[in-house]
């Protein structure tokens, strides 16, 4: 099967969502204990490309809707045992 | 060939200290043989399924080395499905007439861990938190609710209907009822999922005996046929636990096909099903699944929960033993349990939460990670 790379677009409609209120089990690496905080997740359609399935910058249902258009954000993840802080990618609502 | 139950039995589910999971096996079995009236020498062949025992097959240490065949399967949430359909099997086959069918477990609280490469998902879904069934469960129920106007205040009725139910089986985990209101006031796990809408993982055991129907009368005056029993697994364009993307065109998923495929077997019909058995992992898992498994159109469930339809004297009873919600889930026996209960609802020996109307025809589903479903359908 030949394969081929193929830009996504950065902009696209939230498909589903929910957000995850307790901090998941091993092999998360994130924040956890009274580090924790809760964060979305959601599939976020691009174009008529493909779902991924994603982080969100908020967890807060409020501002989540289905159908809301969304895009692609760098965000700080974690911090490693050097000091070095890790990110992520996530979306975020547009304002 | 028909393949017949003729015995069940069960470990009671919940927290055992000190019990392993190849002892609740054992009790499992020897309830399942007492109940048919035979004895472990005279079993033929075993399937066996658990996540937690490495060798379920073991349990012959505690029942006897009588050398015969015996298979571990492991299926995820639809393992005990996998273990009742080859042993139905292997009597369909005609090489022996006799043979059991048995799950146990023993997980540790908490919602289920594994490495995301064992599950063909790359390690960085795991290291930022969305290797996790829960949220999955929380993300389709979310959009079910939109597309098809289901209300949150549904999620607690079927909840608390799980919860009361338990009430009346002295085998299940949770036995307290808990009213619609403090369901939703328990803490959000996954948006619009609360705390108490969920099951969890916990302990016990279950196991089936099964014979070639046309020998179900040495055994008992009233005999369970399996008119079906069928597994399958997600296609490309299912909305699936654990995926990292999606194709934007949809298929439905692998509980459809498995329940499409077990009615056409079976040559039985949704209306034809008395009482029934969902994958209850949270209660928006048995709102779907009932529309899933062709019991009503989407979106129905907002009037059936309302009018209480799926009560053990509704129109539609599910879970008439508290399903999941207040059994928990030992994998690997989950869906015999199931099984347990339907054989005693069609037996009529369901004590309190017996269904009114002598029922004949039971429905049992199972779903579970990575995208993988079983469907029997039984009759007397």
């Amino acid at each position: 099967m030949s394969m081929e790379s193929h830009l996504l677009p950065r902009r696209g409609r939230l498909w589903a969502w929910t957000t995850q209120h307790f901090p998941p089990p091993p092999p998360y690496s994130g924040p956890a204990g009274k580090d924790f905080v809760p964060f979305g997740v959601g599939f976020v359609e691009l174009g008529d490309d493909v779902r991924v399935e994603s982080r969100l910058t908020t967890a807060d249902p409020d501002a989540l809707s289905t159908g809301m258009e969304m895009q692609l954000v760098v965000v700080p993840f974690r911090t490693d045992d050097e000091g070095n802080e890790v990110v992520t990618f996530a979306f975020e609502p547009v304002a | 060939m028909d393949v017949a139950i003729v015995g069940v039995g069960l470990h009671p589910f919940g927290r055992f200290p000190g019990v392993s999971g190849i002892d609740m096996g054992a009790v499992a079995v020897r309830r399942a043989l007492a109940d048919a009236g035979v004895e472990w020498r005279d079993i033929q062949f075993a399937f066996a399924g658990s996540y937690e025992v490495d060798n379920p097959d073991a349990v012959v240490a505690l029942l006897g080395l009588t050398g015969i065949p015996f298979t571990n399967v492991y299926n995820g949430c639809a393992t005990a499905a996998s273990a009742l359909t080859h042993a139905a099997n292997t009597i369909r086959l005609g090489e022996y007439d006799l043979g059991i069918a048995i799950g146990m477990d023993k997980h540790l609280p908490g919602a289920f861990n594994a490495d995301p490469r064992l599950y063909a998902c790359p390690s960085w879904y795991g290291e930022v938190g969305q290797f996790i069934t829960t949220k999955f469960f929380g993300m389709k129920i979310n959009k079910y609710m939109e597309d098809h106007g289901i209300s949150q205040s549904t999620l607690a009725k079927v909840a608390a209907k799980g919860y009361r139910n338990g009430a009346l089986n002295e085998n299940a985990f949770r036995r307290k009822p808990l009213s619609e209101e403090e369901i939703l006031a328990s803490p959000i796990l996954n948006y619009p999922l609360t705390q108490y809408m969920f099951c969890s993982p916990d302990e016990g055991a279950a196991a089936v005996v099964l014979c070639k129907a046309e020998n179900a009368h040495r055994y008992t005056d009233k005999p369970i046929y399996l008119r079906a029993s069928n597994v399958r697994t997600r296609r490309l364009g299912a909305f699936e636990v654990h995926s990292p993307w999606l194709p934007i065109e949809e298929t439905p998923g692998p509980t459809v096909d498995a329940s499409r495929a077990a009615y056409e077997v079976a040559g039985i019909g949704p209306e034809d099903v008395d009482v029934i058995q969902l994958q209850d992992t949270d209660a928006g898992a048995e709102v779907i699944h009932l529309a899933e498994n062709g019991f009503c159109a989407d979106g129905d469930q907002e009037k059936l929960v309302a009018d209480g339809a799926l009560e053990i004297g509704g129109s539609l009873p599910v879970n008439t033993d508290g399903g999941l919600i207040a059994n928990g889930e030992p994998i690997g026996a989950s869906g015999l349990r199931q099984v347990h209960e339907i054989a005693l609802q069609l037996r009529g020996q369901a004590g309190e939460r017996q269904v009114p109307g002598k029922p004949r025809v039971g429905y049992t589903q199972l779903y579970g990670a990575p995208g993988t479903a079983g469907v029997s359908i039984l009759s007397l």
